[in-house]
């Protein structure tokens, strides 16, 4: 029988395991809780290393009733993947606390498992699978060692044993995650509680803002084109646009409910596929100006951004289209003129002040922004990543001191310096540029290419992009970042220092990760549909998908039966034995079966006595299996020769033709 | 629950049997009457499995899916290994077994392994009793199992189980064997009086008595005769086994007489035979036993021993 006490090796090897796949959550759990839980493990084991047991109960009552309520003022709530993970590793901490017999590392087994699980729910990353898969590994090892009675395989051994199930368990396990149907929609709301903040354009601006988005080399969202790509300075994603202004930050409209303004397309229509990545907003970022797009709760607002229900908490495809050049002949709105032309109260008297002569100069709007342009390209402005801080009058003191600015602090000014003159005019956020990845065919736009520029409204023409960072930095605009920032300024980002083949690494590693994230992760109902279509079947749905996956589980359990049984009758190395058994099935099934504790002589014997008809192929064939078996090599017969003759050996017709 | 499962599994063990019928040992275990189910932490795997799939199908996370699809299809595969832990394996049982009331059967089952997988963990379980072992691969293995028995007389088993719960624990798989054993379940070896001593002698002279000069001649070896007696020479020089015999050994036989314990119960009467068949046995003098309706002739050694155990374990019941 199984004893059932656990020792202080299985005690470790669980402990370890729990360590472990608690360490994947390390980034999302408060730091007590794993904490704990290996507290718990330490305590655990240093009372079995001293041949106690468990502690009292008292104590884990204590614990608990520390824990729990802790858990609760933390999160006021278990419904959710944090609470719920740490409510689930306190649980494994406590039973591993008062772990008395197997059946107690049974349930932290399973804990683990689902631990392990909880940690990919929302995560999208190659590595923590392979960890985890590797845990689970690791687990299913301990639990051998754990169930085993008498001696305990060594670890080596186990771990092998755990390797081959979990080999042998791989096809099977593409297939249901090939072909099991998914939902559209969720079974149930999945409650949201991300804490982690994202990096990303926010819906305000204060110059300077963007510097820190500058030097993150993180991916905002890839784009693909059917097609070619609009060309270098066309490329703008359109982002959050900002009308109010207080002198030193830019913001939203509050609730913009209307309407977007009719466009009319100039341009060829670009379209693409936009991978976003998560930002915890709800704009998506179209290549300026969107059309037409395939998220049916996406709407465009007043200022032309697109908009979902919820912010965004998961990579999301979305199929666009959008035409680079337009115009609207349609009035501008009397109150959005309002907003657009509102300048910060009581600030900024100088660019006022400069504002009234320019545009007494260039009565005319685009001469205007064109007069504008020039005064910032002639006059000694400078574009840079450290601009020094403004005073309260930001814009007067950007434009008449300090001279040195990135795209926020132009494009603020800009806006400011047409808004004084009576243009509407705004402030536009998002990325423009990116990276062509030529491994993966598809640009990938970083968060150190977020960008801001302006738009002003110009009567006929509708609203126009002007982008003042591309008078001082045009390169910014034309090939992106690291090239703008000049000399001493340059970029500090692990990768920025960038030689010519880390670069090309770099590119062939995000082309690895798109096709992971467009084959793998992106995985839905459509992909399935596409999947059918591959295997040649006509009009697929989630029946077909059903009977797919029925047959090819049938399959791939029959190749399991075989492959796992394939053990259980080993093929004997040895040539002349294998045909020799051979002869003796041949034999048995003729009604003559070779007894345990026959050789091949007796058996031969037996055979003539009983079948007569038999005996000289038996006979002689038992003979040459004795020589080639058990004597030097010779002459007499071939193993060839004798692999042959019991080929050719059928029991059964002779004894039909001896009988005719 | 717990007599709705044991109804259950009587059931099983009836259909067992009017299915297959007997068994002649040595039997190899196909796979049709090997039967498999989820072990409790294995129902409990089941449910955490589930919940994965509804955690991975709800938040969409491919990732998450295919972790619980790997953890299931692992259980699935472990299904087939449990399954395999018990095919094709070779199973033989000691079919005689001599015990004595009061004290346990030792009842053996060859397990022979001809494939190249080791077998691990086989439990036997036979008369509520258990034993483990684990068979490597080409390899045959003994398993003991070790049953009380409290009563005198023939027990019979017909049926014996065999299970496993190799690998993880979460399936196990059994199997029932119709193969017949008969345990001779011996009288304790009680009583107050001392052996019967033949018409001259006690046993200390006649221990005193034995030696050379008793030589009375050569007899072929059985087995059973007592090996301290052997003749080396004769069989070192290229002869038969023989052994010398003794005159006092030959010519002394005692009874074991039922009649002369006139005053005892059955019971009492067979425990009081049996002790005196054992310490004759152990003092190596030729003995025969006389019970009603059955008389053993005067002999010694281990076969002359165990059949006059079985005659008293046989007492009054139809087999004698």
């Amino acid at each position: 029988m199984i004893s059932d006490r656990v020792s202080y090796e299985q005690l470790l090897g669980i402990s370890i395991c729990l360590a472990l796949a608690l360490a994947a959550h390390l980034s999302t759990l408060p730091l007590w809780v794993p904490a704990m839980v290996v507290a718990c493990g330490l305590v655990r084991l240093r009372f079995a290393r001293g041949g106690r047991g468990a502690p009292s109960r008292a104590v884990l009552i204590t614990v608990a009733a520390l824990a729990i309520p802790l858990l609760f003022f933390r999160f006021h709530t278990f419904n959710g993947l944090v609470a719920g993970t740490a409510l689930l590793s306190v649980t494994a901490g406590l039973k591993l606390l008062e772990t008395k017999s197997r059946r107690d590392i049974y349930i932290i087994t399973l804990i683990i498992y689902f631990v392990s699980l909880a940690a990919l729910l929302e995560s999208t990353s190659f590595w923590l699978l392979s960890y985890l898969i590797g845990v689970c590994w690791l687990t299913t090892a301990t639990l051998l060692r754990l169930t085993s009675s008498g001696a305990v395989p060594g670890w080596r051994r186990s771990l092998r044993y755990g390797g081959r199930v979990l080999a042998q368990a791989l096809p099977l396990a593409l297939l249901l995650w090939l072909l099991f149907p998914r939902f559209a929609a969720p079974l149930w709301q999945v409650p949201n509680d991300s804490q982690t903040a994202a990096s990303g354009l926010s819906d305000t601006m204060s110059p300077g803002d963007i510097t820190q988005l500058a030097l993150s080399d993180e991916i905002a969202f890839r784009v693909r084109f059917d097609g070619a790509s609009p060309p270098n300075g066309e490329r703008y994603y359109r982002g959050p646009v900002l009308d109010v202004f207080d002198g030193r930050t830019w913001s939203r409209l509050p609730a913009d409910r209307r309407a977007p303004p009719a466009l009319k397309p100039q341009g060829p229509l670009y379209k693409y596929t936009v991978m976003m990545e998560p930002h915890q907003h709800r704009w998506i970022f179209m290549l300026d100006w969107p059309d037409r797009w395939n998220l049916p709760r996406a709407r465009l607002n007043g200022t032309y951004t697109l908009l979902q229900p919820e912010p965004l908490s998961r990579p999301v495809d979305i199929v666009g289209a959008s035409y680079t050049r337009v115009r609207s002949d349609g009035p501008l709105d009397s109150i959005m003129r309002k907003i657009d032309t509102k300048s910060a109260p009581g600030r900024d008297p100088r660019t006022t002040e400069l504002a009234r002569e320019l545009s007494s100069a260039h009565p005319d709007a685009m001469e205007f922004v064109a007069a504008v342009l020039a005064m910032i390209r002639e006059q000694p402005f400078f574009y840079t990543l450290t601009p020094p801080k403004l005073s309260d009058n930001s814009v007067d003191d950007f434009l008449f001191n300090t001279k040195r600015g990135f795209c926020g602090h132009y494009a603020s000014a800009f806006v400011a310096l047409a808004r004084a003159a009576g243009i509407p005019a705004r402030v536009v956020t998002g990325y423009s540029g990116g990276t062509l990845n030529p491994y993966g065919d598809y640009w990938i736009v970083r968060q150190s290419d977020a960008h801001a520029w302006a738009e002003v409204w110009i009567e006929g023409k509708g609203w126009v992009r002007v982008d003042p960072t591309a008078a001082v930095a045009p390169e910014r605009v034309e090939r992106g970042l690291s090239d703008a920032a000049v000399g001493a300024e340059s970029l500090t980002g692990p990768w920025q220092q960038r030689t010519r083949w880390l670069a090309g690494l770099r590119l062939r590693f995000d082309a690895v990760k798109e096709i992971w994230r467009e084959r793998i992760l992106d995985f839905d109902q459509d992909s399935q549909r596409k999947l059918l279509e591959m295997l040649k079947i006509p009009e697929p749905d989630g029946q077909k998908l059903v009977m797919v996956l029925a047959l090819g589980l049938t399959l791939v359990f029959i190749w399991l039966t075989w492959q796992v049984r394939r053990e259980l009758a080993p093929r004997s190395k040895d040539v002349a034995a294998r045909a020799y058994a051979r002869l003796c099935a041949k034999l048995a099934a003729a009604g003559l079966p070779r007894l345990p504790h026959e050789g091949a002589e007796a058996y031969a014997l037996r055979v003539a006595r009983l079948r007569p008809d038999l005996a000289a192929t038996v006979t002689q064939l038992c003979r040459q299996y004795s020589f080639l078996r058990y004597s030097a090599p010779s002459a007499a017969v071939t193993l060839g020769q004798f692999q042959a003759a019991v080929r050719a050996f059928k029991p059964r017709d002779s004894r039909a033709f001896s009988r005719t | 629950m717990v007599s709705l499962r044991q109804a259950a599994v009587n059931q099983l063990r009836a259909r067992v049997i009017r299915r297959h019928g007997r068994d002649s040992l040595p039997i190899s275990i196909n796979r049709r009457r090997i039967y498999i189910l989820p072990t409790r932490f294995g129902f409990m795997l089941g449910a955490v499995l589930a919940a994965m799939l509804i955690a991975g199908l709800n938040y969409n996370s491919n990732l998450a899916l295919a972790f619980a699809f790997l953890m299931s299809s692992m259980a699935l595969v472990t299904m087939h290994h449990c399954n395999r832990n018990m095919l094709r394996l070779s199973v033989d049982a000691t079919i005689e077994v001599d015990a004595f009331a009061g004290r346990e059967a030792r009842l053996e089952f060859d397990l022979r392994n001809g494939s190249s997988v080791d077998r691990r963990d086989i439990e036997v379980r036979c008369m509520n009793a258990a034993g483990m072992g684990s068979v490597a691969a080409g390899d045959s293995e003994t398993i003991e199992v070790i049953a009380p028995v409290a009563k005198r007389g023939i027990a019979r088993v017909s049926q014996f189980e065999m299970r496993t719960r190799y690998p993880f624990g979460w399936f196990y798989s059994w199997t029932y064997v119709q193969g017949s054993i008969t345990i001779y379940v011996a009288p304790a070896p009680i009583g107050i009086l001392s052996l019967p001593c033949g018409a001259s002698q006690g046993a200390g002279s006649h221990s005193e008595a034995r030696g050379d000069e008793d030589f009375s001649g050569l007899r072929v070896y059985q087995p059973g005769m007592p090996l301290k007696h052997m003749a080396w020479k004769v069989l070192a020089r290229g002869g038969e086994p023989v052994v010398r015999s003794y005159s006092s050994l030959a010519a002394q036989p005692e009874w074991l007489d039922w009649s002369t314990l006139a005053g005892l119960d059955t019971e009492a009467r067979l425990s009081q035979l049996c002790l005196w068949v054992l310490e004759s046995d152990a003092a190596q003098r030729p003995y025969g036993l006389r019970l009603p309706g059955k008389e053993l002739a005067p002999s010694g050694g281990a076969a002359h021993r165990y059949a006059c155990l079985r005659a008293l374990a046989a007492f009054g019941s139809d087999a004698s």
